[in-house]
This record gives structure tokens, sequence and C-alpha cells, in this order.
């Protein structure tokens, strides 16, 4: 970082804290509550997709078991903080699983027996939310580090696999003997207080406060430390990195925003159950990190943003419409794919582009469409039919598209800076410029060439493609 | 060689055998208790050694194509359960729904006939074989005038189904694998994740939204008991119909694999798939004929499933934890290894059914067992029971 601009960044960061304020303060005094709400979940799903960042992207190893941590976190805040009436509705319930101890762990009852009487009082339910927070944050973190030791002795998939496991452990249990107590098994906490995890200040300032602990970490030793993880295991072992201690760090930290993101979505959705934390979540914040850009902070979160507003606003997509418009919305999205998948191949160079087939699919998808629109006014196809669970394969379908063309994400590793903003480093080659000059200008790679001459001047021609 | 290191025992080939025999006395030492001092019945213990003979064979036909989509492109297809679940619904439909109208018999014969030209070209080699294509052609005008007519059994439905989710197992391969042919394999991981999402969210749209009774006109399906000892043994005639379908499906697995130019090519592609691409083998061919034949296998084991249990849960949830455990099955077993897939379900069937048997009170820890043993296997040997060894060398 150079440091005679660190002033002017630290100014326009706190002038974009403030944007931010201003733009929270329009969604808080706005009518809509729904954009309230999503607002908020963005906020949670935010920490919780660039927590999972930590792991995925900066450090290469695909984790899947991000929900488990969450419901521990999760589970942890909701019976810390649950009130009074909650734990009195749970004792009197025939079902219930838990007994007098676990439901007296609370932070009104730790705070009272420390005499911190103050502390116990209703105004005071935020400070002792904080410290419910942290507290499950916390115990997912000593969770995190349980998948240190296998994470040291298996490769990507197999070590993906085993976290899956460790999540989907983590929910089964919850729901027996074992963690029952805890958990009151299948029934879960109703009546967990709202007023934190659906209020856009509190969700978003702890966003803040996450991307900033994220965005430091991956700038600093520990980051590149982790970065050279992901590019090379034996490497970077090689070059004196200490994989368990990183690969710990990793995934506590990471565990530590997921158990955060986790008690403040339990309070999002006001009540703690299991059938929340299901791997769907885990797969949606794989598709936020995958779609954004692994290992970027920013993708991350433009990811959420994209994640959110489809589950969210998708509901026009799931009414009850005609086959005829249905199928004419298929042929506009067999059009659609068809000219993508022709722009796509001739971005890439690759051959054959598909000119043919690409008109043939386009027109297809064009005849497909006509007929969709003309077909009910002659009687066919008006019969209605509901399409369930089309946001989720609308994301599914994003997902495997992005991994067929962009694997590294939209943003790739790019982060925002104030630099790209204010186009400072424009005239400055970039990084592949900057490798193809090193070997252009390098005698001794170039007198291993057969024929020095003619290779050279074509990557010149070619320029920093 | 020595005398001296002749005489020493090999212990990787010791150990298994050994664990295997201890769990074994373990295992006979508690029922003799349980029999003798707290009066369980011995019928209670065979009815338990018949149900774990049961889904143990299931979760076998469904790890079989997991393990062996995994040795040739080294992909754990997570979409596999989805795919079990795709053959029981379509077999559902077959034989609830026919006769069809003709829009949905055109449909469901083209489908079911391009199965039959997979399998035709299986033996034939080439897809513009006269045999394949006039047996294409000539299945699908049987299948549209079959379809139109006659209300279809269940062994037909489970034939066509096989056929017709074969075919889906390639679709699978050909729009979201084989793309990524080159890519680093978390992109294909994350990509087959992404599939069985979609296929659970299709299965909804396509199937339905409901639980669905499973229940063809058939005698296997009847209530049957015996006698052991002073206990009866109340069970099920199918039982016996999903053993002995999936020895031979099994059978003829392995026949196929081991006898046959297009199974020995899936074995030299499993080996080094570039090496093989050099020797002439196609090996795009040789993934799609592993997944059709994964995906047969899913098809029968989704059917039996039906059959042995009534019902179908919703298209999202059905496959999946079948899938997970059959998938820890064939880790278990060995995964990339055949006869590692089948001892890894037959194994985990067995830890089901059991060991809640021997151990009262832990029917609630039932599904942890699977995830439980697929991570200790994985940490304390990964190549499964009869496997190669998949550590990474510098």
């Amino acid at each position: 970082m150079k440091d005679e601009h660190r002033i002017r960044n630290l100014a326009l960061t706190v002038g974009g804290l403030g944007l931010l304020a201003v733009a929270l303060l329009l969604v808080d005094q706005g009518t809509s509550t729904k954009l309230r709400q999503v607002a908020a979940l963005f906020a949670i799903w935010g920490v919780a997709t660039i927590s999972l960042n930590l792991i995925n992207g900066v450090t290469g190893i695909l984790s899947l078991g991000h929900h488990g941590f969450m419901l521990l976190g999760g589970y942890t805040t909701a019976l810390l903080i649950l009130p009074n009436e909650g734990r009195a509705r749970i004792s009197a319930s025939a079902r219930s699983m838990m007994n007098d101890f676990t439901l007296g762990l609370s932070v009104e009852n730790w705070a009272r027996s420390l005499g911190l009487d103050a502390l116990a009082e209703p105004e005071m339910l935020w400070v002792r939310f904080i410290v419910a927070l942290v507290i499950g944050g916390l115990v997912a973190a000593v969770f995190g580090l349980l998948v240190v030791a296998p994470s040291l002795r298996l490769r990507g998939d197999y070590l993906a696999i085993v976290t899956f496991g460790f999540g989907e452990i983590i929910r089964l249990l919850a729901s027996t003997d074992l963690l029952a107590p805890f958990t009151n098994g299948a029934l879960g906490f109703s009546g967990v207080p709202s007023l934190m995890g659906r209020s856009v200040w509190w969700t978003f300032a702890i966003l803040v406060i996450t991307v900033f602990v994220m965005a430091r970490l991956k700038f600093s030793s520990y980051g590149r430390a982790l970065q050279a993880i992901r590019e090379d295991e034996i490497a970077a072992q090689a070059m004196g990195i200490n994989l368990a201690y990183h690969k710990a760090l990793a995934f506590s930290l990471s565990a530590f925003f997921a158990g955060i993101a986790g008690g403040l979505y339990v309070s999002w959705l006001a009540s703690a159950r299991l059938d929340s934390f299901l791997f769907f979540l885990t797969f949606f914040f794989l598709v936020a990190v995958s779609v954004g850009g692994t290992g970027s902070v920013t993708g991350t979160l433009f990811g959420t943003a994209l994640v959110v507003g489809v589950l969210q606003y998708g509901d026009p997509l799931e009414q009850s419409y005609p086959l005829g418009t249905w199928l004419a919305m298929g042929g506009v999205a067999v059009a659609l794919g068809g000219i993508g998948t022709y722009l796509y191949r001739r971005s890439r160079h690759l051959r054959p582009s598909g000119m043919r087939v690409g008109a043939a699919v386009v027109l297809l998808g064009i005849a497909i469409a006509t007929f969709g629109v003309l077909a009910p006014s002659y009687g066919l196809l008006d019969t209605p039919f509901r399409a369930f669970g089309l946001r989720r394969i609308g994301l599914a379908v994003l997902l495997v598209l992005i991994m067929v063309a962009r694997p590294e994400g939209m943003f790739g590793r790019a982060e925002f800076s104030w630099a790209w903003l204010l186009r400072e480093r424009r005239d400055q080659p970039t990084d592949t410029e900057r490798a193809q000059d090193a070997w252009l200008s390098n005698p001794e790679l170039r007198e291993q060439l057969d024929d020095p001459e003619p290779a050279a001047h074509s990557l010149d021609e070619e320029g920093g493609r | 060689m020595s005398k001296l290191e002749s005489k020493r025992l090999d212990l990787r080939i010791f150990a298994p055998w050994a664990v295997g025999l201890g769990v074994l006395a373990v295992v006979l030492v508690r029922i003799a208790y349980l029999v003798n001092v707290e009066g369980f019945s011995v019928a209670f213990f065979v009815g338990a050694f018949l149900q774990s003979a049961q889904l143990g064979s299931l979760y076998a036909l469904i790890a079989l194509g997991y393990t062996m989509v995994y040795g040739i492109i080294r992909l754990i297809n997570f979409a596999h359960g989805e795919v079990f679940m795709i053959g029981a619904f379509i077999a559902y439909f077959l034989f609830t729904r026919t006769p069809y109208s003709l829009p949905w018999a055109v449909v469901t014969a083209l489908l079911t006939g391009l199965g039959v030209m997979y399998v035709l070209n299986l033996w034939r080699g080439r897809l513009n074989d006269p045999v394949v294509l006039a047996g294409g052609a000539g299945s699908f005008g049987l299948l549209v005038w079959l379809m139109t007519t006659v209300q279809l059994g269940w062994i037909p439905a489970l034939i066509f189904s096989m056929l017709i989710t074969g075919v889906v197992g390639i679709g699978l391969d050909r729009i979201a694998y084989r793309p990524l042919r080159g890519a680093p394999r978390i992109s294909l991981l994350i990509t087959a994740i992404a599939m069985s999402f979609f296929l659970q969210n299709f299965g909804v749209l396509a199937f339905t939204r409901n639980v669905t009774p499973f229940r063809p006109a058939t005698s296997w399906t009847q209530a049957m008991q015996f006698q052991v000892g002073d206990g009866t043994v109340f069970m099920s005639r199918v039982i016996f119909l999903v053993v002995i379908l999936t020895v031979v499906l099994v059978m003829i697995l392995t026949q196929f694999v081991s006898r046959t130019r297009l199974g020995k090519a899936m074995r030299a592609s499993a080996q080094d798939a570039e090496v093989a691409q050099m020797m002439g083998i196609n090996v795009n061919r040789v993934i799609a004929t592993t997944f059709l034949l994964g995906s047969m296998l899913a098809a029968a084991a989704g059917v039996l499933w039906g059959l042995t249990y009534g019902t179908l849960s919703q298209p999202a949830v059905m496959g999946v934890l079948p899938g997970i455990k059959a998938f820890a099955a064939a880790v278990i077993g060995g995964i990339g290894s055949l006869p590692g897939a089948v001892v890894g379900g037959v194994l985990l069937g067995f830890m089901e059914n059991f060991v809640t048997a021997l151990i009262p009170g832990t029917t609630q820890y039932k599904d942890t067992f699977a995830f439980a043993l697929l991570v200790l296997v994985l940490l304390v040997k990964p190549s499964g029971i009869i496997g190669e060894d998949l550590s990474e060398k510098v």
C-alpha cells in the first residue's frame, strides 16, 4: 500500500460508510417492510458467505459444512438470549426435551449471579445479545477446529465430503438425546427476540466489521500464507508455512463468523429450528461465493445480493401461468442461450464458434416462443401450470453455467479498491503483461528457443490479451 | 528374498481380516448375551439379519454407480442419489398412469427407445450400426403401441425405467460433466452439487410435491412369517426379490466389466484415461457407458426401494439420504473398486440395522452411523476396505 494515499483512502472509506448509513436510513425509515427484511437477510448471509469465502476462496479448501457451524452458533445464541416467557413455555410443554439446567442457561441468569443486575434489565437486551452472539461464535469456532485434523491428511474432494459429513452429523445429533436437552430436539425454540436480527443497522454493522476483518486478514501476512496454501500446499510447506496453524486459523475464524451469522439468522427468523439449517443453506452460500468470485470479498457480496434477490424477489417466477406462457418463456430462454453460447465461444476464440448451430438454436427458440405466445388464442396450451422451486432450479443452473464458463466467478480474486475506482494504475502493466515482459527481456530464456524471432514477434502482436 | 522375510505376516493383508473377525466375534458374543441373559429371541436377530441384507443390497446397487464413475473420471457424482430418485418415480408413473395419451407415450417411448439404442450400442460398438438403429426404431414403435393400449405391470415398468434413467444419466454426463473434462476437480464437485440440487427441485417440478404410495399389483410384497426356535420372524417376501435381483445385476455387471471388450475399455480408462485414449479407446464413449450402467442400477435400486418401503418420499428429499449413505458405503468399501462398493453397501446395511438391534436405544443415531463411519474411514484408511492407496505424492 502506498503510504501517501493512506489518509485519502481512509477518508474515502469513511465517506463510503457515510453513504451506506444514508442508504440504510432510507431503507429503515421507508415504507417497505419487505425491503428492510431482505436487506437485513442480505447482511446476515453476507457475513456467512464472507466467512465461507475465507476457506473456499482464500485458502482454497472446499468446505461444505457451513450450515453446521451456523446451527451451532444460532442455537447457542438462541438458548442464551431466549426470554423468560419462551423458557416458561418450553418447560410447561409436555413434549419438550430440555431440563432445568439447560433452561437455566441464559445471559440474564449469569448477569444476575455475577451481581450485574443492571445488565439483566430489559433495556440492556442488546448488550446481552452481543454477549450471546460472541459466545455462539466461540462455540462454533471450537467445532471449526475439529475439521483441521482431517484437512491436513485429505485432498480436495475428500475433505469436502468430510466437512459435509461434519455438517450433517452436527445437524443429525442436534435432534438426538445427546443434544436435545440443549436444542429442544425437533421442536426448537420460538420467540427469539428479533429486534436485532431484523434491524438493518445491527446486521449491517456486523457485516461492516466482518468485511473489515476479512479484508485486513486477506492483505496481511496471514492472508498471503493462506493464499499460498491455496496455490500449492506442498510448496507453501516447503517455504516454511505451518499448515496446521494456518488452517486452524482459517477454519476457526470462518466458523466464528459463521456462528455469529447463525445467531443473527436465528434472530431474523425469530425462532431456532433444525429445518432452517439444512444443506440448502450451504448450497446458497456456495452459489454466492462461486458466482460472485472465489477469493474476493467484493465478489462474494455481489453473489450474496444476487442469491438473496432471486430467492426473496423471485416469487413471480413461481406463480401459476398457462402452459403457453411457460413455453414462450422457455423459447426466449433457449434463444438467449444460443446467443450467449455463440458470444462466449467467440470471446474465447473457440473453434467451431457455433455460428450455424447457434443460429439454428436461436431460430428454434424464437419459433417456440412465438408458438407459445400464439397458442392460447387458438385454445391450445392454456392449462395453468405452477413451477415450484423454479428459483432454486435457476440458481443451480446459474452455478453450472458459471463453472463451465467462468469458474473463478464474476470478480475472480479481484477486490474493490479506491485506487481502481480512481483509475490510478491504468497506465501500469497488468500482471500478465509483466510476466510476458519478464520472459521477453530474459536473455537466458530466449536462448533456449529454436526460432526465437517469429515467436517473439507473435507474442508482441498479441499484446496483453 | 530370504526365508526370514517370507515368514513375517504382511500386516496390510492381515489387518482387515483380523478387524473383521474381531468385530464378528464381538457381535456373536453380544447376541449370545442378549438371547440368554436379557431374553431377546433369536427370531428378532434373524429378522434384523434379513433386513440388513435387504438394505445392504439396495445400498450396494447405488454405491456401484458412485464407484464406477469415480474410478474413471475421479468425480464424486453427487447427483447419483437424484438419479436413484428419478428411476423410482419414472417407474411409478409407468405402472400407475399407463395407458398414456399419445403425446406422453411418444415422449416416453422416445426416451426408452434411446435407452434401447444405447444398450444395443454396448453390444455392437457403434451408434450408426443397422442393428442399433433398427432396434431403436422398432422398440420406439412397439413402445408407443404398448404404452397407449396396456397398463404396464411393475416388471416392464422396471425395465423401461432402467432404460430411461440410463438415458438421463448419459444426458447428465453430456450436459454437466463433459464440458468440464479438463477442469480442476473442485469445479467438477461443485457442478455435481449443483446438478444434484437441480435434479431435486426438477423432480418436485416434474413429478409431484407429495409423498407417493408405491404399490404395484404384485405378490412379492406379501407379508410372510416363519418360525425360528420359539419366536416368529415377520417379514415381506420382497426381501428375497431385492437380494436375488441385486445378486443377478451385480453378476451381470461383473461379467460385463471383466469379459467384454467394452468392459476392458472401462478398466483401462479407469487405470489411465490418457493412455487408454492413445490406445484407441473412445474415452468419452466409455464414460457415457459408465453413466448408463450406473444409472440403470440406481433405477433398479429405486424400484426395489419403493417395493420395500411401499412409499416414495418427496422428490427433493428421497434421494438425498440414501445417496449420501451409498456414497459412504462406496468409500468405506474402497472407492474405485466394484467389489468394494458391494462390500461397503452390505456392511453399511448391517451397521444400520444390526447395531441398532444389538445396542438398544441407538435407533435415533441410525443416520449418523453412515457419516461417522465415512469420516472415520477417510481419516484412518482413505483407500477403504478394498482399495488402492490414494495418498498424494509430491
